[in-house]
């Protein structure tokens, strides 16, 4: 269901395109498809500088001078980026035991993050810590929709979703965390309340659809990619199991994915699924393209063609 | 008529459609590629200089050099040598710390926070990286039963790192548990070493949360990082092997 601004918008689109002839609007749409540009890295793990060349396996890769770099040129090319993160920005170098985490937080303020959401790690230093850093440092949103933080110095401090305008485009991204129970100590995690992700997700990815009118709904997941333990809810469990989610960014699982995963949702439509290993040694880049389609097209299950991209 | 609508009714069926059928835009394709940010990839000055009184001193305290490894060890299931390495670490400085024998020393494979370290020379940085927590060096007295159950979960994820013992593998349990030699007895008490992590019910360890832990705060951090110490005082570098001690059964 369509809110009453989009429709008036639409009807009177729809207007406009008679009295020009409705060929001239459907050429121009399908030869200048709106394009949006999503940017993603997971499980950061404080690796602000590459990692040292010391005959490692990965020497010389990551660095947030070099993923800046690359995001600025991406950026300069592009009209519509978006820039996100699937938490654990925390935890994994010695600059998060001397700084708890400001550094962290600093530079993906400099580097433009959207959003990112919550990962387990980023506790480790506790949630008075995490608060502040984000309080003092960070220009974009922590995003989880599944973690209830009444009573807790981090109460505020996150949201549960954001709609973000690119264009034409309305983008709804929500995050959601993994539980806690066994992964992050009860003296950290304090009184924050674990939420069920599967019923949360499908509430506010709902909501970012049909109310929020999102061409796309996008979820920060770090639930991980996949587990053989089938109690445990994973990306691929969020993505079978809910509707309306159109890409899950995942983490956790320090998953390096050669090509993002494709699954069908509950109604038959695609999800796309991807993950880009940790330590930010590689930035994932997916490149959208949306046509314009009447309710009636939109009947049947979406699909989205998936292929990787040459060049650039 | 019917080969040739009058346009007017064309007009009137194109404004009905258009009015009940919203139109929205939906991804149709995406294309998708992973960069690797090398060392090539040309880095942006402010993000240097945005660093660089952090590396500074970051670099000041990290970048001595504690111990020389022999060889690359790695971090593997059932069993690695990266693994194997810090258990050693653990058993033996608990011991010292608590002056006391350990029979089992244990860490979770989800606590190696390094997937290799390299050979050549070990900075605490590096330390720093293989065990960044902050997490205390315990120990618990342990029922074998208990330790069983607890065995059962390394097991069931794959195989942990441990000393003092070993164990077999078989559809998701720890079985031919040997420690000190001989058989685990599901009546004994062990001495176990262990991450308050654990102890306090990390990677569901439920079993261990009633356990009263042995505890003098001591960082299992400062544990890798004396024993490196102890190594060099003996003459020896940072080294691990492949003993059979986690195997995968048949």
């Amino acid at each position: 269901m369509l809110n009453r601004k989009k429709f008036i918008q639409q009807a009177a689109l729809s207007a406009g395109a008679i009295m020009a002839g409705p060929s001239v609007l459907k050429a121009a749409e399908y030869f200048n498809p709106l394009k949006l540009t999503i940017l993603h890295t997971n499980d950061t793990h404080s690796r602000l500088e590459p990692f040292p060349m010391d005959g490692g396996r990965n020497q010389g890769l990551g660095g947030i001078a070099g993923r800046a770099g690359l995001i600025n040129k991406i950026r300069s090319e592009e009209e519509h980026v978006l820039l996100f993160d699937a938490g654990d920005i925390f935890q994994g170098t010695p600059y998060f035991n001397i700084y708890k985490g400001e550094p962290e937080i600093k530079a993906m303020t400099n580097l433009g993050y959207d959003a990112c959401t919550i990962g387990n790690h980023d506790f480790d230093a506790g949630m008075e810590n995490l608060a502040t850093q984000l309080t003092r440092h960070a220009k974009f949103p922590m995003l989880v929709a599944n973690y209830d933080f009444t009573n807790t110095p981090m109460e505020n401090k996150t949201q549960p979703y954001k709609v973000f305008k690119k264009g034409k485009l309305k983008i709804g991204v929500f995050g959601i965390g993994i539980e806690g129970k066994g992964l992050i100590p009860d003296s950290l995690f304090g009184a924050t309340k674990y939420l069920n992700p599967l019923p949360k997700a499908n509430e506010v990815a709902d909501r970012l659809k049909k109310y929020e009118d999102c061409d796309m709904v996008i979820c920060l997941s770090h639930l991980g990619n996949k587990y053989k333990e089938s109690n445990l809810v994973s990306d691929e469990v969020l993505a079978k199991e809910t509707e309306n989610i159109d890409l899950i960014i995942g983490g956790h699982t320090h998953t390096f994915l050669d090509d993002p995963i494709q699954y069908k949702n509950k109604k038959g439509d695609d999800v796309i699924v991807n993950q880009v290993g940790f330590a930010g040694i590689i930035l994932g880049r997916l490149d959208f393209e949306f046509s314009k389609f009447s309710g009636k097209k939109l009947a049947k299950s979406h699909t989205i063609s998936v292929s990787q991209k040459t060049g650039g | 008529m019917k080969k040739n609508p009058p346009f007017l009714l064309l007009v009137v069926v194109f404004i009905s459609a258009a009015l009940s059928c919203n139109t929205i835009y939906q991804s149709q394709t995406l294309q998708y590629k992973t960069y690797r940010i090398t060392p090539t990839e040309q880095p942006d000055s402010s993000q240097l200089n945005f660093l660089e009184p952090y590396s500074e001193n970051v670099n000041k305290t990290m970048n001595d050099v504690v111990g020389v490894a022999t060889v690359s060890m790695d971090k593997k299931q059932p069993e690695g040598t990266l693994g194997n390495f810090m258990v050693d670490a653990f058993i033996t400085m608990a011991a010292e710390q608590y002056n006391t024998k350990v029979d089992v020393a244990i860490v979770n494979y989800g606590g190696i926070r390094l997937t290799q370290l390299a050979a050549g020379n070990v900075t605490t940085g590096k330390i720093f990286e293989l065990m960044p927590f902050d997490n205390v060096l315990i120990l618990q007295k342990v029922k074998g039963s208990a330790l069983q159950e607890f065995l059962n979960i390394a097991a069931e994820r794959g195989g942990w790192p441990v000393a003092g013992m070993t164990m077999q593998i078989k559809n998701k349990k720890a079985i031919n548990v040997i420690i000190g030699g001989k058989a685990l007895d599901p009546n004994a008490v062990y001495t176990v070493a262990n991450s308050d992590f654990l102890a306090n019910g990390g990677d569901n360890a439920d079993m261990l949360r009633t356990i009263p832990q042995i505890s003098n705060g001591y960082l299992m951090r400062d544990a890798i990082l004396d024993y490196i110490k102890k190594l060099k005082n003996q003459g020896k570098n940072i080294s691990a092997n492949i003993e059979k001690r986690v195997t995968n059964a048949e």
